[in-house]
């Protein structure tokens, strides 16, 4: 499903985002990036309607996600927080049960089909044996593919993803963006994530969104938009590209 | 692993299910007036079946009926009350150390309460009082909280503030009363279910019926609210909403128990917890097994109030003597349970 932005304002204290006008196309995998404060995270959690916009909306294939009951939108845009924000040691599979709540009555509990999409979930990100296992003794690597099966439990159409990579080894950082990308090449969601690492999202990334100072600088497909002088007024700093057999690098 | 964690699962809810009937029948027994267990088994197979039992009615039918039973279902009801609204705001809060103290629910029920008795010479009823000023207390919290709420340390910190501001309210009620009235609110505070009659229990006992019944139905829910507001609301759950829910119904339960009882200490906070160390944290267990086990503490606990002395200790002194040195326990090993 196609997601676009019109308009979009929020304000919290001194800082304002503004994003005029930006589409995201189905199975495609768009990244966000920029620099610290930029706002990327708060783009990402007005998208999922965490934060309410200020003004402007958000459409998905021509919808006002602001029309929609709270429950019928999280059949559509599911978000996946960076870190869970944890109190209970809860088993993984109950954790990614959550994921269901737009589907089940208020007063009711999981049913088996429930059940079933949640291991589905979980089979995907490849965890399908750590249902049983306590959240708290998983690794951050882990824990980020939990929060990933949990909303594909929900079985969104559009999937936002705030920065899945960070704090993961090189290893654990590959293996959330191939999952990223398989989202978008085989389950033909709209995936849009936030990200550091430049060079997972020239990788990984379709299209991308350059940020700064709550402003959408430059957006299209990284062989389009990328360059070094976008990259020195993005981030302040030299940040070379060399190209190697066909391949960008991003050289620091 | 997995296997062995089942089967304890299933004991500890088969013990849930008949625990606390078992202990009503004991409770039976207990009491000032010496009544032979077999005499005690009888008047209630006679009450059951009329004409099955002993010809005519019981002599001790009376004693049991009219003195022990409303007291021991109280101290079921209100047991069950204090753990399920304790765990059901340990989750909402996701914060395990919530339970209707920290909101202030206790202190301003308890306040309302002693109003009503005191100056209204209850023509509002007590639990109509301490319903209304838990409520206040839960919003004064709420709105001195604002916005932080889902920052506990100011939800904790209002709860503080509020609970105080109650008590000294409750202090003022009490400097105004008279010698008697007085005699009969300190006794109430400390905890005590002896007051318990009929017609108290007829307004008590429904109300705590369906608020922990509709807690036990959302018993799911709470583990979604136990996310935390960001993540719920994506998740697609009106948060606001269902917050309220919650709130009124543990303020509602508590209130009534309180009301009737008087202030019982950490039962809201021990229950859910022992609970969570013997099953795990998911709510779907731990909302009605608190109820079980709540229900089951609190008629023990009164049991020893009455039996264990020649006088009867206040059942609310019984649980903060026992609670505190748990709780410092439960704090000491806190890394361990939950984080």
């Amino acid at each position: 499903m196609k997601v676009r932005v019109a308009n979009l304002t929020f304000s919290y204290g001194e800082f304002t985002l503004r994003v005029a006008g930006l589409t995201f196309a189905e199975a495609r995998v768009t990244a966000i990036v920029g620099p610290n404060g930029a706002g990327k995270s708060t783009f990402l959690k007005c998208l999922a309607s965490v934060l309410p916009l200020s003004r402007g909306a958000v459409f998905v294939d021509g919808q006002d996600l602001a029309g929609l009951s709270g429950k019928n939108r999280a059949r559509l845009v599911g978000y996946v927080p960076q870190e869970p924000a944890f109190t209970f040691n809860y088993s993984v599979l109950d954790f990614v049960l959550t994921g269901r709540a737009a589907s089940i009555p208020v007063f009711s509990s999981p049913a088996r089909h429930d059940i079933e999409a949640a291991r589905e979930a979980l089979r995907f990100v490849g965890l399908a044996d750590f249902e049983g296992r306590p959240f708290f003794e998983l690794s951050s690597g882990e824990r980020r593919l939990v929060l990933v099966a949990r909303t594909l439990a929900q079985q969104p159409e559009i999937l936002l993803l705030d920065e899945p990579t960070t704090f993961l080894d090189p290893r654990h950082e590959m293996e959330i963006m191939e999952l990223v990308r398989r989202l978008a090449v085989e389950m033909k969601k709209t995936v849009v994530v936030t990200l550091h690492a430049l060079d997972m999202a020239v990788k990984y990334a379709n299209e991308m969104v350059f940020m700064k100072g709550g402003n959408v600088v430059a957006s299209g497909p990284p062989g389009d938009v990328l360059s070094e002088r976008l990259l020195k007024s993005v981030y302040d700093i030299d940040i070379g590209i060399l190209t190697v057999a066909g391949r960008r690098l991003i050289v620091r | 692993m997995s296997g062995r964690r089942d089967k304890k699962t299933a004991a500890v809810f088969v013990l849930a299910a008949v625990l606390p009937i078992i202990l009503l029948l004991l409770s039976l027994n207990i009491g000032a007036y010496r009544i032979p267990p077999k005499a005690v088994l009888s008047t209630i197979v006679g009450a059951i079946f009329p004409g099955g039992g002993e010809a005519g009615p019981s002599p001790y039918a009376d004693i049991l009926f009219r003195i022990r039973l409303p007291r021991l279902l109280l101290a079921l009801f209100a047991g069950a009350a204090l753990a399920v609204s304790g765990a059901s705001l340990q989750a909402l809060f996701k914060n395990p150390l919530v339970f209707e103290f920290s909101l202030g629910i206790s202190y301003g029920a308890a306040f309302g309460a002693a109003l009503s008795v005191v100056f209204l010479g209850r023509k509002v009823p007590p639990q109509a009082a301490a319903f209304v000023f838990a409520i206040v207390a839960v919003l004064a919290v709420l709105l001195i909280a604002g916005k932080s709420v889902s920052q506990i340390v100011s939800v904790l910190l209002s709860g503080v503030i509020v609970s105080a501001f109650f008590q000294a309210l409750l202090s003022l009620v009490e400097f105004f009363a008279n010698p008697y009235a007085l005699q009969s609110l300190i006794f109430w505070l400390m905890g005590s279910l002896g007051q318990a009659t009929w017609s108290d229990l007829a307004v008590t006992l429904p109300i705590i019926g369906v608020g922990v019944t509709v807690l036990i139905l959302l018993r799911w829910r709470l583990n979604v609210l136990s996310l935390g507001d960001d993540e719920a609301r994506a998740l697609g759950v009106d948060v606001r909403r269902e917050k309220v829910v919650v709130i009124v119904l543990a303020a509602l339960t508590t209130a009534a128990a309180t009301a009737v009882t008087g202030v019982i200490s950490w039962v809201g906070l021990i229950v859910p917890h022992l609970v969570r160390m013997a099953v795990g944290a998911d709510n779907r267990k731990v909302i009605p097994l608190s109820a079980a086990y709540g229900a089951s503490l609190l008629l023990v606990a009164d049991d020893i109030a009455r039996g264990a002395a020649s006088f009867e200790i206040p059942i609310g002194i019984l649980t903060s003597v026992v609670g505190i040195p748990f709780f410092i326990v439960l704090l000491k090993k806190s890394g361990k349970i939950w984080l």
